[in-house]
């Protein structure tokens, strides 16, 4: 089978946010929503202080509490682990957003753009379908579909990979088929140290993060 | 459809990338991933290009040209600016020109009556078109007018590290560094993509970085460790290092055949603190311990001494000004001796009270450095056998400007050469050279002087030659002899000196005039230099002011005219690439990169290049405008022995013909003249590169092809060119530059660098314990460069990273204060004060304060509403606070209390 | 606005679902208590009636809230796991079974109501507990804390209502033993909470739920016993104590103490070598 799954190597990522900023021209998300976003934390006190960025968005869980919650069967999850939104079937109740731990879902009651009034890159991606009802990430499956049509591989070929992966300065994010065992992401998650979110929450995130090298 | 092009918005660039056009509009930034196999930076473009799209439909834009209504100009004056056609703003410049070219370029005070000023440390040049082709047939232009170059920059680095290895910019060798001290150096927000990609390889291998630095900065998170030093004591930090490796560790830990064979370490100094000089060909002595005698330095087969004398020699000693200091049998001890004996007193328990860096810590990290350096391994680049010294000491703003700049640039200089990692794989690289010719290629600018040093082209300080007009009026050339006199000189000099001495000129420099003409591009002086408030003032002043302008902005309020010229997205360049840069911008390919229209040009925004030819043609300097465009101005000399695609010196041209031709000699150029491609084929490709080789990234090979040595530890050059200046200064009566004169020493003492500020705090009529916090600034990587503060994108994105709502202050301290997370604050000098909310955060000294980046706009739409405060408003343009380089700091102490 | 990495308190549902909580809460309460004595009062019909529309109205309120309001109806489509759909089918059985009630006047569809409204607030109690994302909705014991809160206010509701007449036995001993259900619902409830709850807003509501909403409501029901004169009006205030008590709390639960969990780091990573 295949499971999409993104890592975030923490030891690289510096904060920059030049993965907010693909994730909101792929996908032209409206001002504030922030798909895919990154923290800034610090950790301890002056002087023994670590701040740390955190790439964030949502994590594609195994067993993801959003769509157990979800009254209309909106979000759903693909047999590739990426789990959905149908926005013509979404009533808008924010329950999924609430049942979130990773406060990865957005819910825009109405159009706002960058100034005010929408510029011609804001009209001409504008999508009344996202309004009104939950959006997140999506793990760019357009791009990842699309290119697996063509026999390209998500991870490795851009074009069938996510933006905000695509995007990175330090080669802090990485994609791939976790359930490959030869994959970008298997060798990583196997050479490494890792963890995952909130994983006491039971949640079975599809988000890994690096820490450090595999003793 | 995917347009390629490039972004230089700030100095770590350029990057690549393409623009997705759909139904004529453009959407979407992506990397040109087809750069990625000769990008250093795997082909990524950073956060800011992601703005260009908001920067091209931001409706904020001026989209025709503006003239000026009201004739009173103030911060409180509405320009009235009213839209006006293309040809009365161009009539109307060039007949403002064409009268002040008649009555000279020249004005009575022998300054040029026309000045220019453009922003982002050389980057505008990449987006200007064919405009310095305009500059250059126009004649003499006062570019020295600044909003923060040459004096908030890596000023001392800049001058300092072009001297002594050509390096305008120094970086670490990222790519086989093991061990990085950073003294402030913010690479992580300023490095660039290549920077960003190159140092996260780096971390994966192993390299650990020790981030010195008030505040735990972007940088000092991505850091093994980091080192809470106090603000302007990292001299201090650096000379303990010094001592403690020259003091507490055995030699054999140091490059004993470096400092011997590729320094001045064995030349011998003399009582006066000259060299000892052979008296027949007057070239410095060392002591040779095979002949056990004192030879001249370029002695083959000579074993030298490096340390153990007085050694006595007949010799002669030479000061300034040619004098004979003394001669005879003369004692000397090596530079070497010289330098341990000079810190000695640098201890590690000396510098933790000045630096509050624990001694133990200095000492850890001094022998860390020496355990990384590998001393006497080698490493096969392209070919040639290099020694590998993979560790580097790397300087931040703050650090490399302002009083104890020179400082700090010795040190870290000094600490390369201790171990032989100086211009070497793994050590510390100069890339790239703005002082010497020919900038492009740095290795090329190396010329043997005398003394076994390199040639450097300082201004002359002789009675001869040394004159009291200078040509602008920052007087770089009368009072900077390192700025040499090159085309950026100009904006190497104490910039603000030329905004300080409107209002008074010191004695002895002609009287500092209004610039008749001002024209501006890609700056914000207004906002990004010091005592904002009064540049302001100054700027209301000037008769007639020409901005290229974007969106109004503080600084173009106070212009006559406005042009849009067309934005990134909309306009057509090429530039060359790669090679070695600034930053860490050095490749292993060279070549060029094409700048094209995604979209046609908002309302009636212009392409640089065309508004450019139309200016020349209409002040009458079309010929020589065209002839600047075929000697290379733009870029590429479109004429040469093998090729000729000049264009005819009497016509306009367009910015398609012109740039057609530059693509076409820049093809020829990059296939040594067998293929001559035009626009169209680079509109499709975008990029086109051949090899760089990795060898050309170190300076020392050529160093040992042409036998020279670096002129470290001691400066004994710049002892004489300072007791030179010294002499023309005081025979033309200046007395001003006294303080500034003693920096000029051959070993740099420690001075109370902090002491002076709270001098500074004292003259504003402060007492420093009332002002006990140090407020500091730094990077905002988000925003700067590139006029980001008006895009909407890059505000949101950046407001993610801690500091961009308000101050950041030390959480205990915020406590002590009784100040809870969004508290309003007064933070003051005795002059002046701004008000911030506060952002508590651990990562900073309880004594120190910061403002991100550089704010505080009252006119810039978008930006006016952020309320954010700068420290600019707060810094004075002090002549007290400016070093020998004409450099100041982004620093001053201030109080802070909960606001009213 | 940027939030995180710190908790940050939720604001999606405001005091347009906190109603739904809050009305619907005590609407099934009330039914309930009408279920335990029907046709004890002599006006039940009406407050029957009001116990529907109390439910009615706390979904309307959620439906003013929702942002694709006419496809509300999507809300029935998944029984199969979410908490809201099965709410949302419950209240159509309760207002079915309610209709029948006010149309048949038969006691035992008033019975099956007060069974379906309890099963109504279940599964409100149930919609909070499967909030993964918020600490203080997600904790063991909320649902026995909004099943017993719901029943002290209905029952307390009735009370006010009826000003204690028509209040069999059976309904005082439904409502203290609702009282004191909550008390301890509570106190099991905040044992419980784990890190990241905002104890803060809660501490201050459930102050107010126990003395007032239910020390000094079971003071006032036993002087009432003692002093029989003052036990309509000991009745309709312990009533009304338990009920705007228990208002408070589902509203600060709802809205000001819902905070996420934020981020968090269980290793730091290690930058270059140690």
């Amino acid at each position: 089978m295949t499971r999409w799954v993104m890592i975030a190597d923490l030891r690289r990522c510096v904060g920059c946010q030049t993965c907010t900023a693909a994730c909101k021209h792929t996908n032209a998300t409206p001002p504030e929503v922030q798909w895919r976003r990154v923290l800034d934390m610090e950790v301890g006190e002056y002087p023994q202080v670590k701040r740390v960025f955190v790439p964030v968005g949502c994590m594609h869980c195994a067993d993801p509490p959003c769509m157990h919650v979800c009254p209309s069967t909106a979000t759903r999850q693909r047999a590739d682990g990426i789990v959905t939104i149908d926005y013509d079937l979404c009533i808008g109740c924010a329950y999924c957003a609430v049942a979130c731990p990773y406060q990865a879902r957005y819910k825009t009651d109405r159009p706002t753009f960058a100034y005010g009034e929408p510029m011609p890159s804001e009209a001409q991606r504008f999508d009344a379908r996202r309004f009104g009802v939950a959006t997140k990430c999506t793990f760019c499956s357009d791009r990842v579909d699309a290119g697996l049509a063509q026999g390209l591989t998500p991870g490795i070929d851009p074009e069938a990979t996510p933006a905000c992966v695509n995007s990175c300065i330090a080669k802090a994010l990485h994609f791939g088929d976790v359930e490959d065992p030869d994959s970008n992401v298997s060798e990583l998650l196997a050479e490494n140290q890792f963890f995952r979110m909130h994983e006491e929450l039971g949640t079975e995130p599809g988000f890994y993060y690096l820490w450090d090298r595999a003793p | 459809m995917k347009v390629k092009t490039y972004c230089y918005q700030c100095v770590a660039g350029p990057d690549l990338l393409t623009v997705k056009v759909e139904n004529g509009v453009a959407t979407e930034v992506e990397p040109n991933f087809a750069s990625e196999s000769v990008h250093p930076g795997g082909g990524k473009v950073c956060v800011k290009a992601y703005g260009l799209v908001q920067k091209l439909y931001n409706p904020h834009r001026v989209r025709s040209p503006m003239k000026r209504t009201n004739p009173k100009k103030g911060r409180n004056e509405d320009p009235r600016f009213v839209p006006i056609s293309w040809d009365e703003a161009l009539d109307t410049i060039a007949a403002r020109l064409k009268e002040t070219r008649a009555r000279g370029l020249l004005d009575e005070s022998g300054y040029p009556r026309v000045a220019a000023s453009f922003g982002g440390g050389g980057t505008p040049q990449s987006y200007m078109g064919t405009f310095p082709a305009f500059l250059a047939a126009w004649g003499p232009m006062d570019m020295g007018f600044g909003s923060g170059q040459g004096v908030k920059c890596y000023h001392s680095e800049h001058l300092y590290g072009e001297f002594w290895h050509r390096g305008f910019t120094v970086s670490a060798d990222t790519p086989s560094c093991n061990y990085n001290i950073s003294c402030g150096a913010n690479i992580e927000a300023s490095g660039g993509v290549a920077g960003v990609w190159r140092h996260a390889n780096a971390r994966e291998r192993g390299m650990k970085r020790v981030q010195v630095e008030p505040h735990l900065s972007v940088t000092g998170a991505c850091s093994a460790e980091w080192v809470p030093i106090k603000p302007k004591t990292d001299p201090a930090f650096l000379f303990a290092l010094v001592h403690s490796m020259l003091h507490e560790q055995p030699r054999e830990r140091l490059d004993l055949a470096f400092l011997v064979g590729r320094t001045s370490a064995p030349y011998l100094v003399g009582p006066n603190g000259y060299y000892l000089r052979d008296p027949a060909t007057k070239k410095p002595l060392l002591w040779d311990t095979r002949s056990n005698a004192a030879v001249p330095f370029d002695t083959p087969q000579a074993a030298p001494a490096l340390e153990g004398g007085p050694y006595t020699a007949a010799a002669v000693e030479v000061g300034p000004d040619h004098e004979v200091l003394a001669q005879g049998e003369l004692a000397g001890e090596t530079a070497f001796s010289k330098l341990v004996a000079h810190v000695r007193p640098y201890t590690p328990e000396w510098a933790q009270g000045v630096s509050d860096v624990p001694a133990a810590t200095m000492r850890r990290i001094a022998d860390e450095y020496l355990s990384h350096a590998q001393v006497g391994a080698t490493v096969e680049i392209d070919g040639a056998l290099l020694p590998l010294r993979p560790v580097a000491v790397t300087l931040g703003k703050t650090v490399t400007n302002g009083w104890g700049g020179f400082e700090c640039c010795w040190a870290r200089t000094v600490l390369a050469s201790l171990v032989g990692a100086l211009e070497v794989p793994g050590g510390i690289l100069g890339t790239t050279v703005r002082l010497n010719k020919p900038l492009g290629e740095r290795l090329k600018s190396v010329r043997p002087g005398s003394d076994g040093f390199m040639a450097y082209p300082f201004n002359p300080t002789d009675r001869e030659h040394w004159s009291a007009k200078p040509n602008i009026r920052n007087a770089y050339r009368s009072m900077v002899p390192l700025a040499a006199d090159g085309p950026w000189s100009q904006a190497l000099g104490p910039t603000h000196f030329s905004w300080m001495f409107l209002d008074q000129t010191p004695p002895g420099l002609p009287r500092v005039t209004l610039p008749e003409v001002w024209i501006l591009y890609r700056t914000n002086p207004a906002i990004s230099f010091w005592d904002t408030d009064r540049v302001g003032e100054q700027m209301a002043r000037f008769p007639f002011t020409v901005a290229f302008t974007y969106t109004r902005d503080e600084t173009n309020h106070f212009a006559d005219i406005l042009l849009p010229d067309a934005v990134d997205l909309e306009s057509l360049q090429l530039i060359r690439v790669g090679g070695s840069k600034f930053i860490e911008q050095f490749w292993d390919h060279e070549g060029f990169a094409l700048r094209q229209p995604a979209v046609a040009p908002q309302g009636e925004a212009r392409d640089f290049s065309d508004i450019a030819t139309e200016l020349a043609r209409r002040v009458g300097l079309l010929e020589k405008y065209n002839a600047a465009i075929n000697r290379g101005v733009a870029g590429v000399a479109l004429k040469t022995d093998r090729w000729d695609f000049s264009l005819d010196t009497g016509k306009a041209h367009d910015a398609g013909e012109i740039w057609d031709a530059v693509c076409r000699a820049a093809s020829a150029e990059l296939t040594a003249g067998a293929e001559s491609q035009g626009l169209d084929w680079w509109r499709e490709h975008g990029l086109r590169t051949k090899a760089f080789s990795r060898r050309d990234w170190y300076l020392y090979p050529t160093f040992v092809e042409l036998g020279l040595r670096f002129e470290l530890p001691y400066q004994e050059r710049l002892l004489r060119v300072g007791k030179e200046l010294e002499r023309r200064l005081h025979e033309h009566d200046i007395h001003w530059w006294d303080t500034q004169l003693t920096e000029y020493q051959a070993l740099p003492a420690w001075k109370d660098f902090p002491g002076l500020w709270e001098t500074s705090l004292r003259s504003m009529g402060g007492q420093p314990d009332d002002y006990p916090y140090w407020l500091i600034t730094s990077r905002s990587m988000q925003y700067a460069w590139g006029g980001n503060v008006g895009m909407q994108l890059i505000k949101e994105v950046a407001d993610n990273i801690a500091g961009h709502k308000g101050v950041i202050l030390n959480a205990q301290t915020a406590e002590r204060l009784g100040l809870a997370e969004g508290d309003l604050v007064e933070i003051a000098t005795p002059k002046a004060s701004v008000r911030a909310h506060a952002v508590l955060r651990q990562g900073i000294r309880p004594d120190t304060l910061l403002l991100l980046g550089q704010f505080d706009h009252w006119e810039t739409p978008f930006a006016k509403d952020f309320d954010m405060p700068s420290m600019n408003k707060l810094v004075p343009m002090s002549l007290a606070l400016t070093d020998a380089t004409g450099s100041g700091a982004d620093v001053v102490r201030v109080s802070l209390r909960r606001a009213a | 606005m940027t939030y995180g990495p710190k908790p940050w308190l939720q604001r999606h549902w405001d005091i347009r679902a906190a109603t739904n909580f809050i009305l619907g809460g005590t609407g099934a309460g009330l039914l309930v208590a009408i279920a335990l004595a029907p046709q004890a009062a002599p006006g039940w019909r009406p407050m029957l009636a009001l116990g529907l529309a109390l439910i009615a109205v706390g979904l309307g309120a959620v439906w003013l809230e929702i942002g694709r309001k006419l496809r509300a109806l999507h809300v029935f489509f998944n029984p199969w796991t979410s908490w809201m759909t099965r709410e949302s089918f419950t209240a159509l059985l309760v207002f079915a079974l309610g209709a029948t009630v006010l149309a048949l006047d038969r006691p035992w569809t008033a019975q099956a109501t007060g069974l379906a409204a309890l099963g109504f607030v279940f599964c409100q109690g149930r919609i909070l507990h499967a909030s993964k994302g918020i600490p203080a909705w997600r904790a063991a014991g909320i649902t026995p804390l909004i099943m017993a809160t719901g029943l002290a206010e209905g029952s307390g509701l009735y009370l006010v209502i009826t000003a204690g007449g028509g209040a069999v036995r059976a309904l005082f001993a439904l409502f203290a033993l609702a009282l004191v259900a909550r008390a301890l619902a509570w106190q099991r409830y905040r044992a419980k909470l784990g890190r990241g709850a905002p104890l803060n807003a809660l501490e201050a509501s459930a102050k107010w739920l126990l003395n007032v909403g239910t020390f000094a409501p079971l003071a006032l029901l036993l002087a009432g016993l003692v002093a029989p004169q003052i036990a309509p009006a000991a009745s309709m205030l312990a009533g009304a104590a338990a009920l705007a008590t228990g208002w408070h709390f589902k509203l600060a639960l709802v809205t000001r103490a819902a905070h996420n969990q934020g981020f968090s780091l269980p290793r730091l990573p290690v930058r270059g070598s140690r």
